[in-house]
Order: C-alpha cells, then structure tokens, then sequence
C-alpha cells in the first residue's frame, strides 16, 4: 500500500500527510523501520501533521528527530498538529510569552 | 572527478562563467534610472545597482561596497559598466573589478555636467563596444569544480523540508566532494538546527561562530518583540502546512548537504576555499540571491513548496519543488519537480543525479524560466540607519 503520510525519524511524534487526510479513514504511514496504519480524527490538510499517539499538552513535539516546538493543549493519536495547538521554543523572551494564537493576518 | 563537467566561460583569474553577460552596475542610487536605460537599451545587458549613496555608514557602507564590488566580478560577468555619481566611489569599485581581472568601463554622472542624459548616451556607447567584444569569447570545456552554487528556499511548505531540499543537500554534497563551492545562507532559518549545522563544521571554532549567528538573529527577533511564527515562518509556509522556526529550520538547512562545513562567511563574503559554506545573511530571497552572487555563485538552486519566482538576474536560477500539485500549476516556472521523490517513485541518489543534470546543463547555457522571464533584481541587505 502506498503511503499516505510520512515519518523521517523512528523518534518523530508526527508524520507528514502527503496528501489530504480525511477524518475516519484508516491510512498507511511509511517510517524508517517500515510502515504502520493510523486513524485521523480530524481532516488532515495535505503536507500538514498528524499526531501519531497521544500527546498531552506541554509534549516537545519531535520531527526530523528533533524538537520543532511545545504543545499549548493536548492532540490524541490522528489529530492535527499545528499553529493552534504548536508554540516555538525559539524566540520566546523570558519569561516565557503566553501561548500564541495564531497570527494569519 | 576532473573531466568536463560543462561548458562555461573562462576568466582570467581562473574562474568559469556559465553566463556571460554585460552588467551595468549602478553603484549608487542617483545614477540607477540612468543605468537601467543603458541596460535596456544593449541587448544581452543585465541592470543591477543599488538604491542608496552617501548616506550609508558602518557595516552597511562595508558590505555595500563589497556586494557591488562582488557583483562586478561574478565569474558570469563578461564586462561590467560602473555607473555612478561621484568619482570616488566609481573609482572604489572600479579598482576592484579591475584586480579581478573583469573587463570594465567606468563612468561618472559628475563628468557629465550632471546630465542624465549625456549619461546613458556615454553608457550606451561605451556598452556597445564591451558588448562586441565579450560576444566573441566561446564556452570551453569545465569540469564541476568550477561550480559555485547558491542555495535558497523560498515559499517553502514541509513538502521543501522533505523532498527538495535533501536534494540539494545531495547535489551540494557531489558538486563539494568534486572540489567545487555550495554556500547556504538565510540565517534564522538555522534556529533549531545550529546544533546539527555547528556538528558538522571542520573546526571548533566555525561551530561556535554557526550557533552564535543564528542566537545573534534570534536575540534580533526577541529585540524587535516579533513572534517568528507568522514572520517566519510567514503566513504562505504556514497555510502550506509548516508551523514554528524549529520545523522550518530543520527543512531548510538539509540544503547543506550531509558533509563537512568549511566555514561561514558574511553577507557577499566569498568563500577562501571550495567546500560547503554558510552564510550570515538575511532569510528573504531576494536579498539572499544577492549575498550568494557577489560571493561568487554561479549558478543558484532554488526550492519552493507553494511557488516562488524570484531568481537572480547574475546566476541562472533553477527553481525546484517537491508539491506535485505546484509543480503541476506552475508549469512555466518550476524548472525540476523532485515530487517523485516524496511519492517514492525515486530515490534520493536517482533525483540528486537529475537535478545535477540540469545543474550541468543551465550551466552550459540551458535556459531557466526565472532567466527567460527576467523574474528577479539584485537586492543588497542593509544593516542599519543612514545619515
């Protein structure tokens, strides 16, 4: 089965949708040591993030193997993880901002 | 590791042009409407310049100088016309271009009797004989040493991070590993990855300068009281998908290659020696372009997630994306789509060997959209205020 979404490292707590995800719809999931199936709960938007288990609010979010930023509230497995729920670490005067809303302007 | 790699333009100084083209370079902001003139009236000219003059100071005096005097000598430049105000300042830049060994004219709005329009008739009979002139050099046979390549990001969605820009990390890896030159800069696109970039630096010393210029870009970011989500990464990397400067960084900087970092430069510094290099410089496109150019790069690589159409007017720019649906609805300004990597119709070796293709082919004189729309101005950074 192909794809539909992305993990790049076996220590990444989402993965990337490689196209739209929609809500309910059991999809495979390639990561380094193979592939795995997830269930999101929501609609994912193509090349956005998908919780792959759950994460309590605080959760260092990692990508690429690394810390892309901190959790403001709590995503369960297959929910999106994005400026809604996800704060940079980087650039935060101390001491540390309230959460960021998201800022489209 | 030495045979021909392409067909380029050799310079006196030893370096391969994969253009050769007649700059007029306005080298201060009074005599640029007169400069463009000349440029559009020359065919196979390009207009490059700045808008500012006397009143820069500092840092931005220093590296204004630099970035003309770069842009003058860029291997691609077969003639340079300087054009401007005042003599001393001509003559700056003139004297530079000269040590380079790039053929040039010098004129100076002053001499004129500060008529615009004696000028541009000098500057049109001045550009007309460099023009007849360098159109008689011919490509000659260069192996891929004599690349020079810029890498850039720009519009970026995690599409870049993942299917672009790993890619021109591979390419920079093979064009460094043949003894040529790849230089990434957009600094705050770093924050989250110095540790990863400063690991790879050949020395100690070049590590710690890395962390410390992406912690200078964050201290400006927490100065000027901006929240980087929704600055950057901006609202268009954001609707495509991208979140905070962590994630952004940890896509972008996968451009450098997997390799030994030689060192880091500043903005429009050329690297001492071939290998993979970064430079402190700002993170927007256009004036990014620009610090790679008049360091020296021939030839730009550059990845978008949602669409970018900038290019440099210097280097031929070769636009890539790894988003199918934009490399299908840009058909007129992506040059290479890397999509079948993400869709795992290829691997990272295969698509690293295509996009060195087209490398050796634009460098050989293969046209780039950005090139045959003339997307792009060359735009020098500023530092700080003026007088």
């Amino acid at each position: 089965m192909s794809a539909a979404a992305i993990t790049l490292d076996a220590s990444d707590d989402v993965a990337t949708a490689l196209r739209e995800l929609p809500a309910g719809e059991t999809v495979a999931v390639s990561h380094p040591a193979g592939q795995a199936q997830l269930r999101p709960v929501e609609g994912i938007p193509a090349f956005h993030k998908v919780a792959l288990h759950d994460l309590p609010g605080g959760t260092q979010v990692r990508k690429y193997g690394a810390v892309i930023g901190e959790l403001t509230s709590s995503v369960p497995a297959g929910g999106l993880v994005h400026i809604h729920n996800l704060r940079s670490l980087k650039a935060v005067a101390a001491p540390p901002a309230p959460p960021s809303e998201g800022t489209d302007p | 590791m030495n045979s021909a790699a392409f067909h380029g333009y050799w310079r006196t100084n030893g370096r391969v042009g994969t253009r050769n083209l007649l700059l007029v370079l306005s080298v201060t902001g009074l005599t640029g409407p007169a400069a463009r003139r000349i440029a559009s009236g020359l065919s196979g000219a390009v207009f490059a310049g700045t808008p500012y003059g006397g009143g820069l100071i500092g840092e931005d005096a220093t590296a204004h100088r630099r970035t003309l005097a770069g842009l003058a000598t860029n291997p691609n430049v077969g003639a340079a016309m300087i054009v401007g105000a005042d003599e001393t300042t001509v003559d700056d830049i003139a004297a530079r271009t000269e040590a380079a060994g790039t053929p040039f004219a010098a004129l100076v709005f002053d001499h004129t009797g500060h008529d615009a329009l004696t000028l541009v008739d000098r500057g049109l009979r001045a550009g007309a004989k460099l023009l007849k002139t360098i159109s008689r050099q011919r490509r000659e046979p260069a192996p891929l040493s004599a690349i020079t390549l810029g890498l850039e990001c720009g519009r970026s969605d995690p599409s870049s991070g993942i299917g672009a820009n790993p890619v021109l990390g591979a390419v920079a890896d093979r064009v460094a590993d043949a003894g040529g030159t790849a230089i990434v800069g957009e600094t705050t696109e770093w924050l989250g990855a110095e540790d990863r970039l400063a690991a790879r630096a050949q020395t100690a010393e070049v590590g710690k300068a890395i962390v410390a210029a992406a912690q200078r870009r964050e201290g400006l970011a927490i100065a000027a009281g901006i929240d980087l989500t929704g600055t950057n990464p901006g609202r268009t990397n954001i609707e495509g998908g991208l979140t905070t400067i962590e994630e952004k960084s940890l896509g972008a900087v996968s451009k450098a290659g997997t390799g030994p970092i030689a060192g880091l430069v500043a903005y429009a510094e050329p690297p001492s020696a071939p290998g993979r290099w970064l430079m402190d410089a700002p993170a927007y496109a256009p004036e990014s372009l620009t610090g790679f150019v008049a360091a020296g790069a021939n030839l730009v690589l550059f990845t978008t997630g949602v669409g970018n159409s900038f290019g440099s007017r210097l280097a031929p720019t070769v636009k890539l994306t790894a988003n199918p649906a934009t490399a299908a609805r840009l058909d007129t300004q992506i040059d290479v789509s890397t999509a079948p990597l993400i869709t795992g119709e290829e691997d990272l070796s295969s698509a690293a060997q295509r996009v060195l293709d087209e490398v050796c082919a634009v460098a050989s004189g293969a046209l780039t959209f950005s090139e045959i729309f003339a997307d792009g101005e060359e735009t020098i950074s500023r530092f700080g205020p003026a007088l």
